[in-house]
């Protein structure tokens, strides 16, 4: 389990949130919030909306209506690049890496928020910009001995194994050093053992780098082990928020998502 | 050395300058392709009116004058009484890279951002129809004369490489060295140059990555918080530039006319050749299709006639189409059932 979070600091609030293609409602009306130094789930079936709510605190969706609460302000409505510079990083269900460009690279790419040298001291290299590039690196390799991920510094992304390229992508979200970080089903399609050491990552960044994490996941056992409170999503609409065993023990819960137990 | 051979090898090497000239136009292709996935018919245009403004600048036209006598009834032309006395040559580059990046930013406010998402077809049309506004507001803005372009390259053939070659052949031949342009050699250099500045640039900067990053994944490269409008501004005026050089190499050349634009059709099989997400895949297709269509000439077009370069490379291209339709450096692309 993670850190005890500091209760009333909320880092993140989804006030009232909707959201609809077309004629298509995805999420109506959801509301829930996420405080600093969690592990928060989100968890729900297949179409639940789960993605669509992380692609809106990630800017990727504008809802129709609802506020979004980001470190005491509300948020306008921004792209997706202005708020990755205010600090939320996040990882893909379908890995969605620089494929052609090294794990370093990729990484280093990451820290894209943090760099901020212009481009005329980069054509020219020397100065700012090389000053710049070894500070960063520097975080960079701490980021890759903290994930073991040395042995393929230089190889291109787009080679390595599924479990791999994941830890890599783990690993671009990091080297943002963001406030929070979400995680589209950090586990889908791992082994055992990946996911054990999938889990081991979240809960040492959680505790080491104080970040806070949002995640989607469907595996039960690993979603109640790892995360501090959950919520639970349904056709687009809220149907239980908690801790991990208010969520088990909640029947609606238990009826739409769980099964519903057959006597 | 015996004659054919040396002419053989005279064919090669002219062969081989062309195909660099070929290169610098395929590269400015190869640049937006990969960053946004747009097939930039306009590069050839680009070409034209980068060397058009450099022109103007550096014989000291105004611009639009045609535009401003016609509507004031003026007899303006250019702003100095001496129309020799424009401006200095490396100052009318700087400003026209200037205006290269005005011009990037201003496809990206007024086309690009307008066309976020769409297919690439879509934003394949909108670059026709660039092309042909810059076609015409080039001709508004400088006049469609032929215009000479002079920088100071030197040009014409080189003595120093006739006497040099000419020792090669058996001392009782008639042989009287070889011919090669020296603003051909000039051309060459500044390409490798440009190459090696730009791979530099990309591996080794953060805006290098970001490029690189935007070329790989647009999704991913958002969530990381790159601008997609900066880093396609950013692009487009390294096309910008790309073609300006492009341009004076072969406006000094040829003059600065309208056919400059027509070079970028001469692009197109270089790229089917070398892949269209290669950079060096856009040298070497170049080079390629340089020593190609001069040897093939030498060898074959004397037999069929001649005036076999109009029409070899495109062959050549489809022949590539048919056994390796990714071209020699680009991505074969597998779809996963």
């Amino acid at each position: 389990m993670g850190h005890q979070p500091n209760i009333n600091d909320m880092l993140l609030e989804v006030k009232n949130i909707s959201l609809s293609f077309g004629g298509v409602k995805v999420l109506s009306d959801i509301s829930f919030d996420i405080k600093r130094n969690e592990i928060r789930a989100i968890i729900g079936p297949n179409g639940a909306g789960k993605s669509s709510m992380l692609n809106i605190i990630n800017g990727f969706y504008h809802p129709q209506q609802g506020e979004i609460w980001f470190n005491g302000h509300k948020r306008v409505s921004e792209k997706p690049f202005k708020i990755a510079r205010q600090g939320i990083a996040r990882t893909f269900q379908n890995i969605a890496l620089f494929k052609g460009m090294s794990t370093l690279d990729n990484l280093m790419t990451g820290r894209i928020t943090k760099m901020n040298t212009n481009i005329f001291w980069q054509a020219l290299w020397k100065g700012p910009a090389e000053r710049e590039e070894i500070q960063h690196r520097e975080r960079v390799e701490q980021i890759i001995d903290f994930l073991k991920i040395q042995s393929i510094r230089k190889t291109p992304v787009g080679r390595l194994p599924y479990g791999m390229q994941k830890r890599v992508e783990l690993g671009r979200a990091l080297a943002a050093e963001a406030k929070l970080l979400l995680l589209d089903e950090p586990m889908a399609g791992m082994n055992l053992e990946e996911k054990q050491d999938m889990c081991r990552f979240i809960l040492d960044v959680n505790d080491e780098f104080d970040t806070t994490i949002a995640l989607i996941e469907h595996d039960m056992g690993v979603v109640m082990d790892l995360s501090d409170r959950v919520v639970v999503l349904d056709y687009g609409r809220k149907l239980a928020d908690g801790t991990p065993d208010e969520v088990r023990n909640n029947q609606t819960v238990i009826d739409a998502y769980l099964g519903v137990v057959h006597d | 050395m015996s004659l054919e051979l040396l002419n053989t090898l005279e064919v090669i090497l002219n062969g081989l300058m062309t195909g660099v000239m070929y290169s610098l136009v395929a590269l400015g292709f190869v640049l937006i392709f990969k960053a946004s996935g747009v097939f930039n018919y306009a590069q050839g245009v680009m070409c034209l009116f980068a060397a058009l403004t450099l022109v103007g600048f550096q014989t000291g036209q105004i611009p639009f004058a045609h535009l401003i006598n016609v509507i004031f009834g003026t007899e303006y032309h250019h702003w100095s009484s001496d129309i020799t006395g424009g401006m200095n040559s490396f100052l009318a580059i700087v400003l026209t890279v200037i205006v290269m990046i005005g011009f990037a930013y201003i496809v990206e406010r007024f086309l690009l951002r307008h066309l976020v998402n769409q297919a690439p077809i879509i934003l394949f049309m909108a670059t026709i129809g660039l092309a042909f506004f810059m076609e015409g507001f080039g001709d508004l803005m400088w006049g469609a004369n032929i215009k000479p372009l002079d920088l100071g390259i030197p040009s014409g053939g080189s003595f120093w490489w006739e006497e040099v070659t000419r020792t090669w052949a058996t001392a009782d031949s008639k042989y009287i060295g070889m011919y090669i342009d020296v603003l051909d050699v000039w051309a060459a250099v500044i390409a490798v140059l440009l190459v090696i500045v730009l791979t530099l640039f990309s591996q080794f900067t953060k805006t290098g990555r970001a490029l690189r990053a935007v070329a790989d994944d647009h999704q991913a490269a958002l969530t990381v918080g790159i601008s997609l409008r900066t880093i396609w501004v950013i692009v487009w005026s390294i096309a910008g530039i790309v073609a300006l050089v492009a341009g004076i190499m072969w406006g000094s050349k040829s003059g600065v006319q309208f056919s400059l634009s027509l070079i970028a059709l001469k692009a197109l099989p270089v790229l089917i050749l070398g892949g269209f997400t290669s950079i060096p895949g856009a040298i070497v297709g170049g080079l390629i299709i340089g020593v190609g269509e001069k040897l093939f000439e030498f060898w074959i077009g004397p037999m069929v006639g001649g005036a076999t370069e109009n029409w070899f490379a495109y062959v050549l291209a489809l022949f590539f189409l048919m056994f390796r339709p990714q071209g020699l450096y680009g991505e074969k692309i597998i779809e996963r059932v």
